[in-house]
């Protein structure tokens, strides 16, 4: 009982992490109907904004959290007006191949600049606390347990954001229907724009948390992008409580996996395919995910 | 106007008559040019091919500076491997095909060197491995393929009996899935089966950053490992040591944590702290007791263009380039074909050994294959101590302590 206790905090405690990520992604799915595949290179960027901003300001470890987020907010917000705005406009013929090309290029263009601007070595922020907390059988080191206790924070915020304020529920409005949001109103891009900037600052803060647990590559953006795609087909494509049950189950799928298959050999190499397989699963049960809403398709 | 126009036909024949000198004289001063391969971005341990690259730049400079090879400025083309096998591959036909390489040195993946070495036997040109570990490079027996780092069953057999030495009774393997790690796991498994001492073994992928479910696991173990071998290559390493430090897994006085040349680089500190403290660490690098002069310049003039110090990797890479150029001396030809055999009959004073390839066909991995590796198990003894301040625990020959602290 204490092993499996171990290992559910533990991927409850990852999941949140991931959810945390992938709810940032649905956003922009789900407001602005465009795939980013750049999500995974803001999360890096909001790692390495965090640690320069511990590092050479000296900040506190959560201040530069936030400060962090603050940054990929900003980011977000100007690579929505400056790159992804064109798409709205006649300029631009093929909205969907436009979107795909420029979101993947902020991938390319973010790990070759973090590879010349970071440098190749790792880099870690120190931690936010040192030690682990030891209750009976239960070990969860205290950089786990503040990433989760913010990720939960911040997962919980957002949705009071979208569900009781105002912008919220423009922004759902706009997920739901463009047209229909314009005729009371709600200015759609402006919309667009406050949407990606909080799927950046989601991404960034995420990075941000992970980095004292884990270490700050260029490269370490890739594999929780991967990730987020995962859950967000998982939760259902444009549900961001969707994305945050995808993250928690994934975590747990994945932690109980590895340390139930009975091949200790193979299981941790096989942490990706149990999320695989959760999402065939699902997906052979609820072809729209777990919260997914059919009407959503890519305009 | 007729002693103006014999003056000019006189000048034009004196131009012609010199032709054959200056194209002479231009040739002089072609380029020997070699081919280096290594990561340098992802998904490859690009710490490591940097390293290397800025070994192998440090060493080009200082040939040029001192009037180059065969009176000839040499030059090196960097291909980018991105440590993927089908990069490798293509990299390699690009030096060979399209720059007209003489030889290609360098790789940190083993993976990514077979799919090179089997362009370098297609086209018959020399390819010296600087961090590639897998047995099968020069099991293949290509008469192309030399190696300056060591094989798998050079080093992990000798680790795997230190261990046992050690009186650790039950051993956590715990190996990367590529060709290095999945090889090394192997020898080091069968020979801890042919002790009779008890192991586990458990592969990772190295895109993965969390392993806490399979520490945990380990953790779970009855009774626990009193030691954990990883055979990962690079900083894939520094999440693994932190982790387990974290659980408070490894390095402990119950159970000690053994890794690779990844741990040499300084930022083992900056990510792992205290945990890196007592971490035991495989280094393929001679002591510091042992430089020679020519080491000890390297060292000072790489710590001081790169701000770092040079690691094992780095010394290897600036090897294989000086394996390369002192053969190309010994030819008195940058041919291909004289290159090869002038490999093989050399015998190469370098920074981490004097290098011999030897054509013994038994074991089939030791065809081409340098043997004398320098070769260190260290400890780091003290928080931010630099690996060559380290306690050596073995060989006895070098060792400064005969005790590992947990």
């Amino acid at each position: 009982m204490s092993y499996f206790l171990l290992l559910a905090v533990n991927g409850l405690v990852i999941g949140l992490i991931f959810a945390l990520v992938a709810s940032g992604l649905t956003l922009v799915f789900s407001v602005l109907k465009v795939v980013n595949f750049g999500h995974g290179s803001l999360y890096m960027l909001g790692g390495y904004a965090s640690y320069y901003l511990i590092t050479a300001l000296g900040l506190p470890s959560l201040v530069g959290v936030a400060g962090a987020m603050v940054a990929l907010f900003i980011f977000g917000v100007i690579f929505e007006r400056l790159v992804i705005a064109p798409m709205y406009t006649d300029k631009v013929e093929r909205k969907d191949e436009y979107a795909i090309i420029v979101t993947f290029g902020l991938t390319i263009l973010l790990s070759n600049l973090g590879l010349v601007v970071f440098g190749p070595f790792s880099k870690s922020p120190p931690s936010f606390m040192p030690g682990a907390l030891i209750l009976g059988p239960l070990i969860l080191p205290y950089d786990r347990l503040i990433a989760a206790v913010v990720a939960v924070v911040l997962l919980v915020g957002l949705t009071l954001f979208l569900k009781r304020t105002a912008l919220g529920q423009a922004l759902d409005a706009v997920s739901q229907s463009r047209e229909s949001a314009a005729v009371i109103g709600i200015d759609p891009r402006r919309m667009y724009t406050i949407a990606f900037g909080l799927s950046s600052a989601l991404a960034g803060g995420a990075g941000a948390l992970i980095a004292p647990i884990f270490a700050l590559s260029p490269s370490m953006g890739d594999l929780p992008a991967v990730q987020a795609f995962i859950i967000i087909v998982l939760g259902g494509m444009g549900s961001v409580g969707g994305s945050i049950a995808g993250g928690i189950l994934l975590g747990l799928v994945q932690g109980l996996g590895v340390g139930y298959l009975p091949d200790p050999n193979r299981a941790l190499a096989y942490t990706q395919a149990f999320g695989a397989l959760l999402l065939v699963v699902t997906l052979l049960i609820r072809p729209t995910g777990l919260f997914g809403r059919s009407h959503l398709r890519l305009e | 106007m007729k002693g103006s126009l014999r003056f000019h036909l006189s000048a034009a024949a004196l131009a012609l008559a010199m032709l054959p000198l200056a194209a002479a004289s231009s040739l002089a001063e072609d380029p020997i040019t070699i081919g280096w391969v290594g990561p340098l971005s992802p998904p490859g341990n690009y710490s490591g091919g940097q390293e290397m690259q800025w070994a192998v730049q440090l060493e080009v400079d200082q040939i040029n500076k001192d009037g180059g090879v065969l009176g000839r400025p040499l030059k090196v083309i960097y291909e980018d491997t991105k440590g993927q096998p089908a990069e490798g591959g293509a990299a390699a036909v690009r030096l060979i095909t399209k720059d007209n390489v003489s030889a290609i040195v360098g790789e940190f993946h083993s993976s990514v060197a077979l799919a090179e070495i089997e362009e370098a036997h297609k086209y018959g040109v020399a390819w010296v491995g600087a961090d590639v570990w897998a047995d099968a490079i020069t099991a293949k027996q290509y008469p192309e393929v030399f190696r300056v780092a060591p094989a798998n069953s050079l080093i992990y057999v000798k680790a795997a009996d230190w261990t046992i030495e050690q009186g650790y009774k039950n051993i956590a393997i715990v190996a990367e899935n590529t060709d290095f790690g999945q090889g090394g796991a192997s020898i080091v498994a069968n020979e801890l089966k042919a002790k009779n001492i008890n192991y586990t073994l458990a592969t990772i992928d190295l895109n993965q950053q969390d392993f806490t479910p399979a520490l945990l696991r380990l953790m779970s173990q009855n009774p626990r490992p009193d030691a954990i071998q990883m055979v990962i290559a690079g900083q894939a390493q520094y999440q693994l040591v932190k982790q387990a430090c974290q659980l408070g897994l490894a390095p402990t006085a119950q159970t000690a944590l053994i890794g690779s040349s990844g741990l040499l680089q300084k930022e083992v500190w900056e990510v792992d702290g205290p945990c890196a403290k007592n971490l035991l660490i495989v280094n393929v690098a001679q002591p510091k007791s042992q430089w020679n002069a020519a080491t000890q310049a390297f060292v000072k003039d790489f710590t001081a263009r790169y701000n770092r110090a040079p690691t094992g990797v780095a010394l290897e890479a600036h090897d294989t380039l000086g394996v390369v150029v002192a053969a190309i001396k010994k030819a008195g030809s940058a041919d291909r074909a004289a290159i090869i055999k002038a490999i093989e009959e050399n015998t190469y004073e370098g920074l981490n050994a004097t290098y011999t390839f030897p054509t013994d066909k038994t074991p089939d991995w030791a065809y081409h294959q340098f043997k004398d590796v320098p070769f260190t198990i260290i400890q780091y003894t003290a928080e931010n101590q630099p690996p060559e301040d380290a306690a050596i625990v073995y060989p006895k020959k070098w060792a400064t302590t005969d005790k590992v602290q947990k």
